[in-house]
């Protein structure tokens, strides 16, 4: 690895000051899974002259209910998030994402900021967050700001953060905890695949009709995305196998493309089935839910 | 340079090493513990498997100065030439491992396992091994040999 200057952040605030002061040219280091292989593989001129390890700054931990919902602290690693309570009983899909992402080892590293920060559009911890709407909160040296997760990508390994701003959370909104939702991936075999494509579904039940459809697509596009052909022609429809099937119109929301995993033409293939499946997934954890 | 200190395989240690020095690197080359070993060098293989505070990890994915202050396990830690552990000695047996250049980071994945769920189901035991890749064996008697460590511990237990 090429040399650089190592600084460890107490907390956010200290965290956002190391990067002000020795920006452009820095890197921040949280799980590390991302980070380290790019600092060991990566061209000379992505290099840093810093990094800014940020793993001990506890106010970047924790998962919580707030006013404004479920706080998912950014430093919260994958398997924090596999052996939540609060997680396993309301958000189960998020579970399910975390526990398909690499393997144990890199799940006790790698952090649900991380793979939001490193915004490659396979991320498994994306579509599930996009159908939940969540809000991501960012810290820099003018104070904090929010926005809505899907805005927070702006292109394959490009996020909004400037160069002195850090994730800070991840907040899934307070009506939405609990929200009925299925997360789904399928990539080409069971341990540390990529996706080729995943996809979650998650709406609210209204009598019998969607309510609040949303349905988060990755690996399809250059960020993950809303399907929003398919929530639009969702909402307000009838619970029924035929609509869920219809679903599929999420293929049209989707630019996937050829390589060396799958054609484009698969990954369609795949986004119909699969979201189908999601919302049948969904559904039926209510149906569980009301049984008991 | 960073300074660094911590506990490995229960000893106080201490080390100044350059920042981009990882703590697989500083293992192996400051402290001479050469069972965690440099596979992949990107966290795909698991050789460098250590468990840091309990948890399993990559040791290539850490940097030396994040180690400050943490108890670190080796595959040293847990046993020595003479004195196998028991998950070593049942690996022995089944034949378990063939060359060898995976085996201290399965171990540690499956003591660390173990420890969490002394009962695994096989799909249990292929998620917890799912980030070692061994090209020899195609595991099937490294969870031959974690069951039997399990029913074993179960059997003196009842």
């Amino acid at each position: 690895m090429r040399a650089f200057d190592f600084y460890a952040a107490k907390d956010a605030s200290d965290a956002v000051a190391l990067l002000a002061q020795h920006g452009p040219r820095v890197k921040v280091l949280a799980g590390g899974t991302d980070l380290l292989a790019d600092l060991k593989f990566s061209a000379a001129s992505h290099h840093p002259q810093v990094v800014v390890d940020i793993s001990r700054a506890d106010d970047l931990r924790g998962i919580q209910m707030t006013d404004q919902g479920l706080r998912i602290g950014a430093l919260v690693t994958h398997t924090e998030i596999m052996d939540s309570p609060i997680i396993r009983e309301q958000l189960p899909a998020l579970v399910d994402a975390a526990h398909t992402i690499g393997a144990v080892q890199t799940r006790n590293l790698g952090t649900l900021g991380g793979n939001l920060v490193t915004a490659v559009p396979s991320m498994d911890s994306g579509p599930t967050l996009v159908a939940l709407d969540a809000i991501v909160t960012v810290a820099g040296p003018e104070g904090k700001r929010q926005m809505p997760i899907s805005q927070f990508w702006i292109g394959p390994r490009k996020t909004v953060l400037k160069t002195s701003e850090i994730l800070v959370d991840i907040i899934i909104p307070k009506e939405n905890v609990g929200k009925p939702t299925h997360f789904l991936k399928f990539g080409l075999r069971k341990g540390q695949a990529l996706a080729l494509v995943n996809v979650a579904a998650s709406f609210h039940v209204d009598g019998n009709t969607f309510k609040a459809p949303r349905i988060g697509l990755g690996a399809v596009a250059p960020t993950v995305i809303h399907a929003t052909s398919a929530e639009s022609f969702l909402e307000g429809k009838p619970i029924t196998p035929e609509n869920m099937a219809e679903g599929k119109a999420a293929v049209n929301d989707a630019k996937p493309i050829n390589d060396f995993r799958a054609s484009a033409g698969y990954r369609r293939d795949l986004i119909a089935v699969l979201t189908r499946r999601a919302l049948e997934g969904a559904y039926e954890l209510h149906m569980k839910r009301k049984a008991k | 340079m960073v300074r660094v200190s911590l506990t490995i395989n229960g000893e106080k240690r201490t080390a100044e090493v350059p920042p981009e020095t990882t703590l697989l690197k500083m293992l192996r080359e400051t402290f001479n513990l050469t069972g965690a070993k440099l596979g992949c060098d990107v966290g795909d293989c698991g050789a460098c498997t250590v468990i840091v505070d309990g948890k399993l990890l990559n040791s290539c994915l850490m940097l030396a100065g994040q180690v400050d202050g943490r108890d670190v396990l080796t595959i040293e830690g847990l046993a020595t030439v003479d004195d196998l552990h028991p998950i070593q000695k049942v690996f022995e047996e089944k034949g378990s491992l063939q060359c060898g250049f995976c085996g201290p980071g399965v171990i540690l994945s499956a003591k660390w396992l173990l420890d969490q769920n002394p009962a695994p189901s096989v799909p249990e035991i292929r998620d917890a091994l799912a980030g070692n890749l061994c090209r020899c064996t195609g595991y099937t008697k490294m969870i031959e040999a974690i069951q039997t460590i399990a029913r074993e511990r179960a059997d003196s237990v009842a």
